[in-house]
């Protein structure tokens, strides 16, 4: 490791993640000093702003680097796999902020400023988890994504839901935050460096002269720790609780933001950790390793689809599914293959359109009808006609029904793990999407066959309604086209099939 | 004399049962976060004497603690703001009744 002058590198690289870093602390300036005089929606649009800017920096990114960057021995790495997920972060801000500048006029929350930019420096700690290969950097960035969704979770400070909400996520994060850190601790033992690519040369020799046992305690409590932030299986019994008790707007956060930056987390650590070690026979990895995320897998579809039937509650519905949709996606993971980066990115990419809109649509409902319950959605066929298709369109793609983005993202996925030969898995996920269907069509049911309890028009803010259209019609569109952005993921991001430049080109 | 390092990873592991047993077993919501501090503190002792007795002793793990013990002060003071928030609605610190979402 050579030391270099912080002045010689090129920072250029890294302003998506200085613009968003300067604007959440000159808005939280901004909002300090001006706040009364500033309208409230003001802040909303800066944020805004900044999310789009640093969008398009990170596109610059994309067509500019050729080859990883990485600053200080890879405490921050610029290389595909993160600009791919940085991509997706700051879409699912965006739509969140688009949706939350409607929410917040019904003022259940006080404090917008800080709605705002924590909503941004969230972001920043997930943006930092997709780009480090450092476990104290992650750790930080994990940290700072986790704190930021904890009080965002607590801000209707008059909920008592809220309130309660906000401290179960506070706890398990907690838990799980020490549960991961332990097992850091024993990676750190085993090899005497943070940075991850000397982790997995020196855990694979800590693993031949005899600590075997050390270095698989660490991998369960790793990956135990990090299925909190992707709310599967072993890990899931927050989900429900905070989901409810959110704001809509940051439930859609959580299930989407939150969880693809505990994916990359995930994926990074745990598979280039363990890459190398072998358990005497093969690599521990893609056996054992595989196996268990392959339980996790399993667990985390049967528990979400069948503990979503019982719900009434929409939001809690939700939340089964979303862990769910946790099992499905980590299904390329068992073992990986060379094209599980573009199925776990389109899959993500379906996800986020999907969520945002259904959760958009869950919003306005809600707000109107006063209940998160099942049966606001009655009749609203009659009362919202577009409101009702479009939620109709996300249901059939989150239960993975053709014609819609979310079938291509699960059709990717079955289809990968028929080539791994992994028939079991294979069946669960069938199984469990079949499932699924009963509640997704309990709430068509709802919205086309019940009668509500008014006839009347519901009144939908315009820029929800546009928004909803935007992404029925994306999701529509994808369905139909879903090559245009596998093609771009595997020309931009996955050309030489290294997992977007994850792994060093040393590595075999 | 030198202290072993099978020790010091024994006292961080005994430490970390107990603040996960508290966790997920005390009824006062402060002790609940009081354990949670336990476990944290635990993996701190790990990442120091491994510093010192590891497989390839290096500097980075008391780095590393410098870390962990800022997040995990910032960690318990939210905790304890949303727990005086929820005090306000609701005048009780025991876990057991925060049920409100229970289905």
């Amino acid at each position: 490791m050579d030391v270099k002058d912080i002045f010689s590198y090129d920072w250029s690289y890294l302003l998506p993640e200085f613009i968003i870093l300067g604007f959440a602390t000159l808005l939280s300036l901004l909002d300090l000093f001006a706040g009364k005089r500033l309208g409230k929606q003001v802040i909303g649009w800066l944020s805004l702003v900044g999310v789009v800017l640093a969008a398009v920096f990170v596109f610059v990114n994309v067509n500019t680097l050729d080859k990883p960057y990485s600053y200080m021995a890879d405490m921050i790495r610029i290389d595909d796999y993160g600009n791919a997920f940085k991509l997706l972060f700051l879409g699912g801000t965006a739509f969140a902020l688009l949706i939350s500048l409607s929410y917040l006029k019904k003022g259940e929350v006080q404090h917008s400023g800080e709605y705002y930019y924590l909503l941004l420096t969230g972001l920043l700690g997930a943006m930092v988890m997709a780009s480090s290969a450092d476990l104290i950097t992650l750790f930080v960035g994990l940290e700072l994504l986790s704190l930021s969704s904890y009080i965002l979770v607590g801000l209707r400070k008059k909920s008592l839901q809220s309130n309660e909400s906000a401290f179960k996520y506070v706890v398990s994060g907690g838990i799980a935050t020490a549960i991961t850190l332990f097992g850091m601790s024993y990676i750190y033992g085993l090899t005497g460096t943070t940075h991850v690519y000397e982790i997995s040369m020196r855990l694979a020799e800590a693993g031949m002269a005899g600590y075997q046992f050390l270095v698989y305690v660490a991998f369960v409590f790793l990956v135990v720790g990090l299925a909190f932030k992707i709310s599967a299986a072993p890990f899931h019994m927050w989900t429900p609780d905070v989901y409810q008790g959110a704001p809509t707007p940051i439930t859609a956060f959580l299930a989407v933001v939150s969880k693809a930056a505990g994916f990359s987390l995930l994926f990074r650590v745990v598979m280039i950790s363990f890459f190398n070690v072998t358990d005497g026979v093969g690599r521990f990895f893609f056996q054992e390793g595989s196996l268990y995320l392959g339980l996790m897998a399993a667990a985390s579809m049967i528990i979400g689809n069948t503990m979503a039937i019982r719900q009434t509650n929409v939001k809690r519905m939700m939340a089964y599914s979303g862990i769910a949709q946790a099992g499905y996606l980590l299904v390329p993971f068992v073992p990986p293959t060379t094209l599980f980066f573009s199925e776990v990115i389109f899959y993500l990419f379906a996800y986020l359109l999907v969520s945002f809109g259904a959760f958009a649509v869950i919003m306005v409902v809600a707000q109107e009808q006063q209940t998160e319950d099942l049966k606001g959605f009655a009749g609203l066929y009659h009362r919202s006609p577009i409101m009702a298709v479009a939620m109709s369109i996300f249901l059939l793609s989150l239960a993975g029904i053709p014609v819609t983005a979310g079938f291509f993202g699960k059709f990717y996925l079955f289809m990968g793990a028929l080539a791994q030969e992994n028939y079991w898995l294979s069946a669960i996920m069938i199984v469990t999407s079949v499932i699924s269907y009963y509640y997704y069509f309990g709430i068509i049911r709802q919205m086309y066959m019940r009668p509500g309890t008014t006839e009347a028009k519901m009144a939908v803010p315009k820029g929800i309604w546009v928004f909803v259209l935007v992404m029925a019609v994306a999701t529509v569109f994808f369905g139909a086209f879903p090559g245009l952005v596998t093609d771009y993921v595997q020309t931009h991001f996955n050309p030489s099939f290294d997992f977007g430049n994850m792994l060093p080109p040393n590595f075999q | 004399m030198t202290v072993s390092i099978t020790s010091y990873l024994m006292v961080a592991l005994i430490l970390f049962c107990v603040g996960l047993y508290g966790a997920l077993t005390k009824r006062n919501a402060v002790v609940v976060l009081l354990s949670i501090e336990l476990m944290l503190n635990a993996v701190n002792i790990n990442l120091v004497a491994f510093s010192k007795f590891g497989l390839y002793p290096a500097v980075a793990g008391q780095i590393f603690t410098l870390f962990t013990m800022t997040v995990a002060a910032a960690e318990v003071a939210l905790g304890l703001a949303i727990l005086i928030a929820l005090y306000r609605n609701k005048a009780t610190v025991n876990v057991d009744e925060m049920d409100q979402m229970k289905r």
